[in-house]
């Protein structure tokens, strides 16, 4: 049984124009110690899926149907005491900014020792301890000064570092990091993945990174997720997708690496934006912006082709590796 | 050069956590605080007020709630620096009892600060908490919440005031009334000023709470009610802050204002508003001392605690331009 199965999950958006669908039908599943990245633009649903697991989406968004089973039981169906018990002790989740994440008026200590003792029956001095230790495996220098400190007296990454040693004070079965490195300069940003990936491999800790950098996912990830309006349309082994992408849109990220433009040139870009989620078109999401788009595109929602060991949803893809196979053997 | 070589490194000072008062020293608050001028002396001033509602009984030479220290042929004394009727025993004079209106006035600060901060304790309290629940739960509740308020709103303090005081008056009878006056006067004051504080932290909680700690305590697993009250209610303590040294001052306004009206403290055991009161039918017999003076005591209270509220308005909200 993997640790986390999430089955034909639907999110939608009560509003008063109507029901607005901001995931659907998406299925993946995340085995203890494994590494899922979650990659896509701006508003395909990323940080909805991450919240959705925890099932806490802001209201009006309520996980409309499907199941997300973890350690066999179905989240979406706990109660909110079932669910608090889940929340932060075995799930945890880290946020994008460090500046907004931490309580303003509380000391570091303060918000850590709570929430040990939120979840467990444990005295101050004890919690204190466990807190010290953590800070310290996070790599914070004299964490027992550091303690009794307020957030607005650390610098950025020392603050994601304290968010980070919050998010493995309960030890838990899974991190959820959404975005956790954006909010960071350049060279913090890699100590601070490094730091994660290290202390996710010590603990075998579950780790789902929420991104839109597709070179940090190549570099941590073992599986990875590509989202487009609220529709997962390739998933797999990360090594296949980075290096063999198969849907077009996949195919459109990586061209838009600046590693992959012409030095003097434009940087290689897909045309067009994302629709909104109440102005999707028929059939597939992205035909309005594909190279490869033809008539089947806009009347039918393409269903998920195998391809090696990745689910694509495309039309396409079948013909498409004919095409890339078709010379291959004529030259042999 | 051969001063610094000698010199011995001079040792490092263990590192001490620094307490809460030398913390209080560096922050903004205190510095400001220093630099203005007017708040400093508002603050002197109010200190001065406190320290005489804390030791009135010490400081006090007579008793005035004691009947008998009091003699009806001191009644009406002017102040002792009228060389030709004052007496040295009585240096503000006295009232038509001939209780001494220094004491007087020292008990009468007494009961309004008292009756001013009950009132406004047990108006932030209500408030506090239905502000908090109705920023916080949002959709119905804070409509019902707030519709609540709203009516509250549209009854004026004075009128719900003088309708539930005159009501008990007739129906207990006023030797009760008069034993339970305080309490009456903190409980209707208290309850008909709730909206304010409600209104305020609503407001405040409905911005503090789309920021993202209130998602991380959620995600931590923290309950609702923990939320509430020790991470988003420390974040809305500066408005209540600043309401509630305005609020005081109204407290204690209104009070007085009872007190004139007949519906406050008895005579037996005046505030400084039914001590306007009781002069005040004497004023056009030459008795202005029993009016005047307790009502300048007063003045003086309000203004300062208003100047200190504006102070820490400005202090506290650095966005606000002084106009």
């Amino acid at each position: 049984m993997p640790l986390l199965e999430v089955k034909n999950l639907d999110v939608s958006f009560g509003l008063r124009s109507g029901e607005i669908k901001a995931l659907r039908n998406i299925n993946f599943t995340l085995e203890r110690g494994e590494r899922l990245g979650l990659v896509g633009e701006s508003g395909a649903g990323k940080s909805v899926l991450g919240f959705s697991i925890l099932n806490l989406i802001a209201k009006p968004g309520r996980i409309s149907a499907g199941e997300i089973y973890f350690e066999g039981r179905n989240l979406a169906e706990l109660s909110p005491e079932e669910l608090r018990s889940v929340r932060g002790n075995r799930i945890s989740m880290i946020f994008q900014d460090p500046m907004m994440t931490l309580n303003p008026v509380l000391t570091i200590g303060q918000q850590m020792i709570e929430c040990l003792q939120a979840h467990r029956k444990i005295n101050k001095d004890n919690a204190r301890t466990i807190a010290v230790q953590k800070l310290k495996q996070v790599q914070i220098p004299s964490p027992e000064t550091r303690i009794d400190q307020y957030p607005h007296e650390l610098s950025g990454g020392m603050r994601q570092r304290v968010v980070i040693a919050i998010g493995l004070l309960m030890d838990p079965d899974i991190i959820i990091a959404d975005e956790p490195t954006t909010a960071l300069d350049v060279t913090i940003q890699a100590e601070i993945m490094e730091l994660m990936v290290e202390l996710c491999e010590r603990n075998n800790v579950a780790l789902i990174l929420i991104t839109h950098d597709l070179g940090v996912v190549s570099q941590v990830t073992q599986k990875a997720l590509v989202m487009y309006a609220g529709r997962v349309i390739e998933q797999g082994p990360t090594r296949e997708i980075i290096n063999d992408a198969q849907h077009p849109y996949t195919q459109g990220l990586m061209n838009a690496l600046p590693q992959m433009a012409i030095p003097g040139q434009r940087l290689n870009q897909i045309r067009g934006a994302m629709p909104g989620l109440q102005s999707i078109p028929t059939g597939c999401a992205f035909n309005p912006r594909c190279d490869y788009v033809v008539e089947a595109c806009t009347k039918q929602l393409p269903g998920y082709t195998v391809s090696g060991n990745c689910q694509v949803a495309c039309h396409m893809v079948a013909d498409m590796k004919k095409a890339q196979q078709a010379p291959e053997e004529v030259s042999s | 050069m051969t001063m610094s070589i000698q010199n011995k490194p001079t040792p490092v000072a263990p590192e001490k956590a620094p307490n809460a008062w030398q913390r209080f020293k560096e922050t903004h608050v205190w510095h400001s605080f220093l630099k203005d001028r007017v708040a400093q002396l508002s603050f002197t001033i109010f200190m001065g007020y406190v320290l005489m509602a804390l030791f009135a009984p010490m400081i006090a030479p007579f008793d005035p709630y004691d009947a008998t220290q009091m003699d009806i042929m001191n009644s009406e004394l002017p102040p002792s620096w009228n060389e030709d009727e004052g007496d040295p025993q009585f240096w503000l004079g006295t009232d038509a009892q001939g209780r001494d209106l220094w004491s007087t006035i020292l008990y009468g600060t007494r009961i309004s600060l008292t009756i001013g901060i009950c009132a406004v304790l047990l108006q932030a309290t209500i408030g506090i908490i239905i502000g908090l629940i109705a920023g916080y739960r949002g959709g119905r509740v804070d409509s019902i919440l707030m519709r609540f308020a709203d009516v509250q709103l549209s009854f004026s303090t004075m009128m719900v005031a003088i309708v539930v005081l005159a009501i008990f008056q007739a129906s207990f009878g006023t030797a009760l009334y008069q034993d339970l006056a305080m309490i009456m006067l903190v409980l209707v004051i208290g309850i008909a000023e709730w909206p304010q504080y409600a209104r305020t932290i609503r407001a405040s909680v409905l911005a503090e709470k789309r920021k993202e700690y209130v998602d991380a305590a959620r995600v931590m697993g923290l309950g609702q009610i923990r939320i509430m009250f020790r991470h988003i209610l420390p974040n809305t303590l500066s408005p209540i802050l600043v309401i509630s040294t305005v609020q005081v001052a109204n407290a204690i306004i209104s009070e007085a204002s009872l007190s004139f009206l007949g519906l406050g403290m008895p005579v037996s055991q005046p505030s400084l508003g039914s001590l306007i009161s009781s002069g005040f039918e004497y004023i056009f017999s030459g008795a202005w001392w029993i009016t005047v003076i307790p009502g300048l005591v007063l003045i003086v209270l309000v203004l300062v605690m208003n100047l200190l509220g504006d102070w820490l308005r400005d202090v506290l909200n650095p966005k606000l331009y002084k106009g």
